[in-house]
């Protein structure tokens, strides 16, 4: 990676946990954008829930970054929704997905540091 | 109840255009599974509640990042045309600063609070009364009127201050007790004056105004129980008046002596003035037939006495020229608009086949609608921003040319309802740019705009449009063109008016000697001695003074003099003079002489009139050694010359005044103004001859030390800032009319290139076209001429109406700025219709 493609993904750093998790679910393969929000949900036991305008917002900010694109591909017609858009992850998007979880654990491991951490329960 | 779903569907229009294109559908559908997918009524309220949640937070994120993405294209747009982008900016800059600034003092005259409770129950009850005998009686005839809650009496003086660090001089109002209570203004520190101490042998008290405070003492709350002087009477400070008090006209000191006058030792003349506050629930009109019906109120026919609402006393003079200069800036703003219309217009043809692909790619028109309304709002956001400064400076040039009567009004765009105002005027005319050329983007048919020529359809609706724009910039620069030779004609009258003197060389300076050592005998040594002494100073060629100096006086001595005839001539200004004051003044004695050193105490009692007042007795050199009674006092006076008649102000129609003079050794008065005649540059002479004067007695301060070329300039501030101003928008908004023209014309020139192509190809010649062109072009401008003949005929006398001194402005005028304005117009569209000489019509089909 150059060093303007690094400072490019550094820019974009930090992400908002939704766009975070966002990035983290499309890593697994492509998702329309209820599918994004349920499994968020799901994953953060619900303290991640956005509503249709946050949800649409970060998808919005994501897609203007170049982050993720809108899938061409469709599932098969008798699993899809036509109404549904699709969205996948760019090699930028996994690229700022990773220098975000890198930053992460930098942080943690200062936690560790300063704090020590108690076992997760 | 309502369907959450369609209410969801409604708010979603809030979005900004193109994210609710593209999220719209699914937007709506996340929020119906998610109500779908809820079990039970309260789950329901809860995604409503939390929906409301989203959306208010979502909302606003989506339309700062639109307007953010719209302001970056926006840039780039106006960048691409910097010359255009420059115009408009500037033209828009200037007229809303301008409009801004004049609201900036309309706000002060007429709009913003005044310190005062219920200010709008206070009026000036003028000098509708004679001096009631005593502060007993004034106060019985207040508390028994039926229309006044409350009233006061006051008259002005200015008098020296001394006491504190520094002697200076300031304005006193001399009132009775209840003054405060009247204006609602309590002292800020301290107490008003109570009951009673109006009284003589209680009212060794005052209260000074805030600046004063901060003057003399520094703001130290000290100040209060110390002692001032007021031309050398003590007075104990009571209170500090509130900042920005300064009733009536700048007023620093306020005492409760205006029953006992000589408690304060003053020169000059007197009037009782009062003021009131009406009593709640008693309208202005009412109040006015009970002050008619007042016993006490002086009854005069020919001046019949009004109640005056405080703000239009405040507003006084400048009140009418205020709203005049306001009608006018709207006009230039409007010209400005119509301007900036046009260029707009012209940009949005040349971006037509932008938009129309923009459209075909899926935008919706909301999309570009919106994209538009931020291209204009950001050029005139931008111009109200650029346009503060140029206010900034309107205000300042308005402070130095029309004085505010109190310091609270001062002319300020730091306001809250004039930065509202400049803010209102970006947004609104933003708004009207943005959407003019969008209902223009309405009719766009992409299938149809797309293989069309350029030239045709609703660009022939532009084009008329633009037409349009023109005429009504022609009509407004006309009636303000009209407006400009009203008041420049009015100041040329003004410039030429014969004074009957001369300013130049001419240094002028005034003393008071009330409050000092000096009484009536040794005031005649002191003028005798400040006299020798001024004429003594090196290059002085002539000198004298004069009680009540032309340009420097506004109040008189006067009274009717009985002649011998039994002719009789009413209100004769009485004014006391030195020797070899008309000399110094330039001004001509007609018959007889001028006093001499031999006119004292104890010589024969004469004087000199003006040639008015000879005219009203009915004779001339006739006059002269005849004796009659001075208008001041009893005294029998000798006429010994007849001076030509001078004009006290500068206004070229003020009615002449009958003056006598008698010499200031047989009626010495405490106030003087000395003036000197010199050589060589006058502003020199200026410190030189205050020395002077101030060296026969260093405890008598000299002021007014000042030119008279500077005086007659100060009196003529306020016409030449009115007849600038009106010049200025004048020029400006031709200089308007002739950028819009002009880009009409290439503009039309550009849409009609292979029309004029094909016409010259079968022999059309250029000169002819253009002729055509001119022809054409000057259709809007003579419509608009005709209509703005008749609006520059109703503004003419409309002003006139407005301000006294203003000239008629007849049809002819009229014709020939309208000619002058058809005039420019024609050199712009032949410099515009050049580019048609060097037309190839080969060039013109081929490209075609």
């Amino acid at each position: 990676m150059s060093r303007k493609d690094e400072s490019s993904v550094q820019d974009l750093l930090p992400l908002s946990p939704a766009a975070f998790h966002m990035l983290l679910l499309l890593g697994e393969g492509e998702r329309h954008g209820y599918a994004l929000k349920r499994e968020m949900a799901k994953q953060t036991k619900g303290k991640l829930n956005p509503g249709p305008g946050v949800l649409y917002g970060t998808i919005n900010k994501l897609l203007e970054q170049g982050l993720i694109v809108e899938s061409e591909e469709r599932p098969a017609s008798h699993l899809d929704d036509e109404r549904r858009r699709y969205y996948r992850i760019t090699p930028l998007g996994r690229r700022v997905a990773q220098a975000e979880a890198v930053r992460m654990r930098q942080l943690v491991e200062m936690a560790e540091a300063n704090l020590g951490l108690p076992e997760p329960a | 109840m309502a369907d959450p779903l369609k209410l969801y569907k409604i708010l979603t229009k809030l979005y900004p255009a193109r994210f609710r294109e593209e999220y719209g559908t699914p937007l709506q559908q996340q929020f119906s599974d998610d109500y779908r997918d809820a079990a039970g009524s309260f789950a329901r309220l809860a995604i409503c509640l939390r929906t409301l949640r989203d959306l208010a937070i979502s909302i606003p994120l989506e339309l700062a990042r639109e307007l953010r993405q719209d302001l970056r294209y926006s840039v780039r747009i106006y960048s691409r045309r910097p010359g255009v982008t420059f115009l408009a900016v500037a033209a828009m800059a200037l007229a809303i600063g301008a409009t801004t600034g004049v609201f900036s003092v309309v706000n002060a005259l007429l709009l913003r609070s005044l310190p005062f409770r219920s200010p709008e129950r206070i009026v000036q009850l003028g000098y509708a009364f004679s001096m009631p005998e005593s502060v007993s009686a004034f106060h019985s005839w207040r508390s028994h009127s039926n229309y006044l809650e409350d009233a006061a009496a006051y008259s002005r003086a200015d008098v020296n201050v001394s006491g504190a660090a520094e002697a200076v001089r300031v304005k006193l109002t001399e009132t009775t007790f209840n003054f405060f209570n009247v204006a609602g203004s309590d002292p800020e520190i301290g107490r008003a004056f109570r009951a009673g101490e109006d009284a003589p042998g209680k009212n060794s008290v005052a209260i000074i105004s805030h600046g004063l405070w901060q003057q003399l003492f520094g703001g130290d709350p000290r100040a209060l129980g110390s002692t001032i002087r007021l031309n050398g009477a003590p007075l104990t400070v009571l209170g500090i008046a509130r900042p920005g008090f300064d009733y009536p006209s700048k007023t620093a000191v306020w005492t409760p002596t205006v029953f006992d006058h000589q408690h304060i030792p003053k020169s000059g003349v007197f009037f009782f003035l009062c003021f009131g506050r009406l009593k709640s629930g008693i309208a202005l009109a009412a109040a006015q037939t009970m002050f008619d019906a007042d016993r006490k109120v002086i009854r005069d026919p020919a001046n019949p006495v009004k109640l005056i609402p405080l703000r239009e006393q405040l507003a006084g003079p400048v009140r009418s020229a205020s709203l005049v200069l306001f009608g006018a800036v709207s006009f230039v703003l409007l010209i400005a608009c119509s301007n900036v219309a046009n260029l707009l217009l012209t940009r949005i043809t040349e971006r037509r086949k932008e938009l129309v692909l923009r459209t075909a790619l899926g935008a919706s028109r909301a999309r570009v609608v919106q994209q538009l309304i931020t291209e204009s709002i950001l050029l005139t956001g931008f111009s109200a921003l650029a346009g503060m400064l140029v206010a900034q400076w309107a205000v300042r040039i308005a402070t130095a040319s029309q004085p505010v009567e109190l310091t609270a009004q001062t002319y300020t765009i730091l306001d809250w309802r004039v930065l509202s105002f400049a803010a209102g005027l970006a947004a609104l005319t933003g708004l009207i740019f943005g959407v003019l050329p969008a209902s223009l983007i309405g009719r766009l048919q992409p299938a149809e705009d797309l293989v069309r020529a350029p030239s045709c359809g609703s660009n022939t609706r532009v084009q008329r449009l633009r037409s349009a724009l023109v005429a009504v910039q022609v009509a407004l620069t006309l009636v303000l063109l009209g407006g400009s030779i009203v008041m420049g004609r009015s100041f040329l009258k003004l410039l030429g008016a014969d004074l009957g003197y001369q300013t130049d060389h001419v240094v002028t300076m005034s003393v008071s000697l009330s409050g000092t050592r000096y009484d009536k005998p040794s005031k005649i040594q002191y003028y005798r001695d400040a006299l020798d002494r001024l004429r003594n100073v090196p290059g002085v060629e002539q000198a004298g003074a004069i009680d009540s100096l032309p340009l420097a006086t506004n109040a008189f001595m006067a009274g009717q003099v009985k002649l011998a005839s039994g002719r009789a001539i009413g209100t004769v200004i009485a004014s006391s003079a030195t020797p070899g004051y008309i000399g110094a003044m330039r001004s001509t004695m007609l018959f007889g002489r001028d006093f001499t050193a031999s006119d004292q105490k104890g010589s024969e009692q004469v004087a000199i009139v003006n040639a008015e007042f000879a005219r009203l007795a009915g004779e001339s050199g006739t006059l002269i050694g005849k004796k009659t009674k001075s208008p001041v006092g009893d005294a029998d006076v000798t006429i010994v010359g007849i001076a030509r008649t001078v004009r006290y102000f500068t206004n070229p129609d003020e009615k002449p005044y009958p003056t006598m003079f008698q010499p200031s050794e047989q009626w010495p008065l405490p106030f003087m103004t000395f003036i000197a005649r010199v050589h060589g540059k006058t502003e020199a002479y200026l410190p030189v001859c205050r020395d002077a004067i101030q060296s026969v007695d260093r405890q008598v301060p000299v002021f007014g030390v000042k030119t008279f070329d500077e005086r007659l300039r100060e009196n003529l501030a306020r016409p030449r800032f009115y007849t600038t101003t009106l010049l200025f928008f004048g020029a400006f908004a031709l200089l308007l009319a002739v950028i819009g023209i002009y880009g009409v014309v290439s503009y039309s020139i550009v849409q009609r290139t292979h029309e004029l192509g094909v016409r010259i190809a079968i022999g059309a010649s250029a000169e002819r076209m253009r002729f055509l062109l001119l022809r054409q072009s000057l259709l809007p401008v003579a419509l608009g001429a005709a209509a703005g003949i008749a609006g520059a005929l109703g503004l003419g006398q409309f002003i006139q109406h407005l301000m006294d001194t203003a000239q008629r402005l007849d049809g002819v005028t009229c014709g020939v700025a309208a000619a002058l304005l058809a005039l420019i117009a024609s050199l712009a569209v032949w410099s515009a219709t050049q580019r048609i000489l060097r037309l190839d019509p080969l060039e013109v089909l081929r490209a075609e």
